[in-house]
């Protein structure tokens, strides 16, 4: 039976509010009123990512989430898809390190349409799943890790960042996409399993933003959603935890058919939800973030040496995040003078932290980008699961970009200080292997430490 | 294996509810007018959207470029955020993301367009920054060299990206020789190289004023004089007057062929079957946008249903229409295209089913009951579609470039709701005759070239 309370509006949230509830069978709802647009987002995230993998399973999460559209018990084959988009919805699932989404967004008459699809799959999605579908999207999905990592120059970049990284053994040292080799060894029943194992309704929250009646809403949810029993038999992920910093260099040279030499690296960062957290993302902002970032004006502006040169940051709530440097040389370029470079510009930050005007860029930009995310009901409905399912409490979401704004100057300078040292990072660096000639062996010096250059 | 022992399913079922009743929705109508200057702008105002979204469409096509000098178009439009006379580079750059906005200046072949996306509080101070540097850009000599090496050094990159190298290609294949569209929009090697300062100034004062320029300012515009706004920013931009620019007709060869662009050891083929077909102001559009949905459109179209779903030899693929230029007198023309990349071993196989899809849907034509999916996605999902000012500015700015009405795409959702099934099969199979295809392959010439060559669906030729 639903309970909840409900949210006052929370400053700088822009007036947004979310209700909580939890149906007896532990799935949590979270709902969102916002009538301007006469459409609803429902997304629903399993607590399950691909650091619930097994070895030699890798991937299976997100094989699983394909499985997920193959039909269930009153939804034959596609129709999960074709249901949708005959009402004119829009919708898709992704898998990541940490959970699984799955999201629909509807003309707001269709609402119910959607809640009645994702429970019918939470519930009895194994009384349609058959060797067909499973043998079809085993080769659909190695056909996507062919088509974003595979064939494209640099595209295993992230995996091989993410392996030095996260050591050996880590439920992070993979990727959600998985090998090859796993992919292939899947089995029917071990998708069986991943199902009875993390598809319950007390590993889910469900969130419906939008043009919705609330009282109705929960209403549809219970009707559909009520009866699905829960099940507790989920076993706790491997731990993520790892020291603040790696303490030593970790580093592979690649020689490989790419347009130009690249130097990446891969730093470990403070986890997800922590003021820290927030403070290595204003850190990355400035350093690499957009056109007037430190690197940017340094690499690109003035030394002329690179391309493009960046830094991302993936958020992570259950290990240490990363901070993805990314730097295409320009011409002949060589990465030594990229890397002193970087250096000297890290250390520099970390030695006198972000100026006033640099503070109020970065911030500027993440308050943007918080306004995009929350400025769509599919965006703001994934941020208040994300907020429920990895911190406990969907209201976060709508006061994230306050946490944001309240960091200092100094605390960005202690968390660069802290993290963004040669010591914390693995470091990827590309070598052109095409035929163009004078410099091959330069990589000599550089030495491997861990996974050592493999091809 | 304990699945027929244990009970699959446990739950409580309920018939597959019905819809509710739909609330009214319609496409944005703007507001339009012109400032004193000749800039015609388009605004709209939407509630909720606290990030503005401004783009700016100056009549400066990719055919207006001097010989030789392809990509100046480009170059000019990314030093337009490169320093004005007031400040410079870094500064101007620095300024613009304090206020939290995006920029993005880019040329094609209609024309230059300049994005900006702002939060609403900071609309003023960055709508200043975007008119100086249509004002008074500076165009450094320095800066200008530095742009030139940068897109020079850009080049390899897109000729490593399997999609960005099969377009480039089907380009060169499709379009006359000597014609712009048969070249890279933004230049090659040799054309870039001869880019300097003075090209990019003459290339801003023939065709950068506010007389060839349209802006539409999309979002809450709650408490804002957009009209003050406007003046104290856009308005202060002068010019002379402009005339419209002809268009020269687009003339393309869709004689059915094939073209492997050869990729030594790629694990996958990419494709790109394409030809030219009609533009928005062709009364078709609407039968083929629905057409071809229906062939490619999404995994539960005619394409995705075989090539994916049943074979698995994709990750997807897509047919669609886009515009390439289009001035309301006759002589536009879009791309029609079919897209996606198939596993190597099974290249063949996936075109020779491609074709089959095709020839039955010429054969059998469309079921009403796909017409209706159809129309009932492609209309239904405008709301979400354009719940974003972005999406909202980007689609009217699109009419401007493309010299259609304002109200085009409220209208096309009437017109595809009108649309039966006879009508969108002879849309989409006049759009894709299998004969008069132009196909890029880009892969592994020695694995794919014979069972291509086997198919029967035109000459085959192989470029490194």
């Amino acid at each position: 039976m639903p309970m909840g309370h409900t949210a006052t509006a929370e400053a700088g949230s822009g007036g947004l509010t979310a209700t909580e509830h939890r149906l007896a069978n532990g799935l949590r709802v979270v709902l969102s009123e916002d009538h301007l647009t006469p459409v609803a987002a429902v997304c629903l995230w399993y607590d399950v990512g691909s650091r619930h993998e097994v070895e030699g399973r890798t991937g299976l999460a997100h094989l699983f989430e394909h499985l997920m559209f193959q039909g269930s018990k009153q939804v034959h084959g596609n129709g999960h898809f074709e249901l949708v988009q005959g009402a004119g919805g829009s919708l898709n699932g992704t898998t990541s390190f940490e959970r699984t989404n799955y999201f629909e967004t509807m003309p707001t008459h269709q609402l119910e349409l959607a809640l009645w699809l994702e429970a019918d799959r939470m519930g009895s999605l194994l009384a349609a799943l058959d060797d067909e579908s499973m043998e079809n999207q085993r080769d659909v999905v190695k056909n996507e890790r062919r088509q974003r990592y595979d064939n494209v120059p640099y595209g295993t970049a992230f995996e091989r960042l993410t392996a030095l990284a996260y050591p050996e053994g880590h439920p992070y040292h993979h990727t959600p996409i998985g090998s090859m080799a796993d992919l292939d060894a899947a089995t029917l029943e071990d998708a069986r399993n991943f199902f009875r194992t993390y598809y319950a309704p007390n590993n889910a929250v469900l969130s419906v933003v939008g043009d919705i009646d609330p009282e109705e809403t929960l209403a549809w949810v219970e009707k559909y959603f009520g009866s699905i029993p829960a099940h507790d038999g989920k076993p706790a992920p491997r731990d993520g935890a790892l020291p603040d910093v790696i303490g030593g260099e970790l580093r592979e040279v690649l020689v490989e058919e790419v347009p130009a030499r690249a130097l990446m690296a891969a730093y470990r960062l403070p986890e997800d939800g922590t003021r820290a957290c927030d403070a290595i993302d204003l850190a990355l902002t400035v350093l690499g973030g957009g056109e007037s970032s430190r690197l940017h004006n340094r690499l690109v502006r003035r030394d002329r040496t690179a391309v493009t040169a960046g830094f991302g940051l993936l958020r992570l709530a259950g290990a240490p995040s990363l901070g993805w440097l990314d730097v295409k040389t320009s011409g002949g370029v060589e990465v030594p003078a990229i890397e002193a470079a970087v250096d000297e510009e890290l250390a520099r930050f970390a030695a006198e932290g972000p100026t006033a005007e640099e503070m109020e860029r970065a911030q500027a930009q993440l308050e943007r980008e918080w306004l995009d995310r929350l400025g769509t009901v599919a965006g703001r409905a994934d941020e208040l699961c994300r907020y429920a399912v990895l911190f406990g409490d969907p209201q976060l979401a709508l006061t994230a970009v306050d946490r944001v704004l309240d960091v200092t100057a100094e605390e960005v300078r202690e968390a660069a200080a802290a993290r963004l040292r040669p010591d914390n990072r693995a470091v990827l660096v590309y070598e052109p292997a095409a035929p163009a000639g004078s410099e091959d062996g330069a990589d000599g010096a550089e030495g491997d430490d861990e996974e050592g250059a493999d091809q | 294996m304990t699945d027929t022992a244990e009970p699959l399913t446990s739950m409580d079922f309920h018939p597959q509810p019905k819809a509710g009743t739909a609330r009214p929705w319609a496409f944005p109508a703007p507001e339009r007018g012109t400032l004193g200057n000749g800039l015609t702008v388009l605004r709209c105002h939407r509630p909720g959207q606290q990030v503005v979204a401004v783009e700016i469409f100056v009549d400066a096509p990719l055919e207006a470029e001097p010989a030789g000098l392809d990509g100046v178009a480009t170059i000019m439009a990314r030093a337009l955020s490169e320093g004005t006379t007031e400040r410079g580079a870094e500064e101007f750059a620095a300024e613009l993301e304090r206020c939290g906005a995006t920029l993005d200046a880019h040329a094609d072949h209609p024309g230059v367009r300049v994005s900006l996306e702002v939060p609403v509080s900071r609309l003023r101070k960055a709508l200043g920054l975007v008119a100086e540097a249509l004002i008074s850009p500076a165009f450094a000599e320095d800066e200008v060299k530095r742009l030139v090496s940068n897109r020079l050094d850009e080049i390899p990159h897109e000729s490593a990206n399997p999609a960005r190298r099969a377009a480039k290609q089907l380009s060169k294949e499709l379009f006359a020789e000597g014609t712009r569209m048969s070249r890279p929009r933004q230049g090659t090697e040799e054309t870039v190289e001869a880019i300097d300062a003075a090209a990019v100034r003459a290339f801003y004062d023939a065709h950068v004023r506010p007389a060839a320029a349209t802006a539409v300012v999309v979002g809450d515009l709650t408490g804002v004089d957009l009209d003050e706004v406007l003046a104290e920013t856009l308005g202060a931009w002068t010019g002379a007057p402009a005339a419209p620019r002809p268009m020269p007709p687009v003339t393309a060869d869709d004689s059915g062929r094939v073209v492997i662009v050869d990729r030594p050891g790629a694990v996958q083929t990419q494709l790109l079957i394409g030809r030219v077909g009609p533009d928005r102001h062709d009364a078709v559009w609407a039968a083929q946008a629905l057409g071809s949905y229906c062939l490619g459109g999404t995994l539960t179209s005619r394409l995705d249903r075989v090539l994916r779903e049943e074979k698995g030899y994709t990750y997807g693929v897509r047919s669609y229409a886009q515009v390439l230029r289009s001035d309301g007198a006759g002589h536009g023309a879009s791309l029609l295209a079919i897209s996606g990349s198939v596993d190597t071993p099974n290249t063949g196989p996936a075109l020779d089913d491609l074709w089959k899809v095709l020839r039955t849907l010429a054969a059998e034509g469309l079921t009403d009951a796909e017409r209706d999916v159809a129309v009932q996605n492609l209309v239904g999902v405008a709301p979400l579609r354009y719940e974003t000012a972005a999406s909202v500015a980007g689609t009217l700015a699109d009419q401007v470039e493309q010299h259609l009405p304002d109200d085009y795409q409220a209208r096309l959702y009437a017109r595809l709701a009108e649309t039966g099934t006879v009508e969108a099969t002879a849309a989409v199979v006049s759009a894709f005759p299998v004969d008069r295809l132009v196909t890029v392959l880009v892969g592994d010439a020695a694995q794919i070239e014979e069972p291509v060559r086997a198919l029967g669906i035109g000459p085959v030729t192989v470029v490194s």
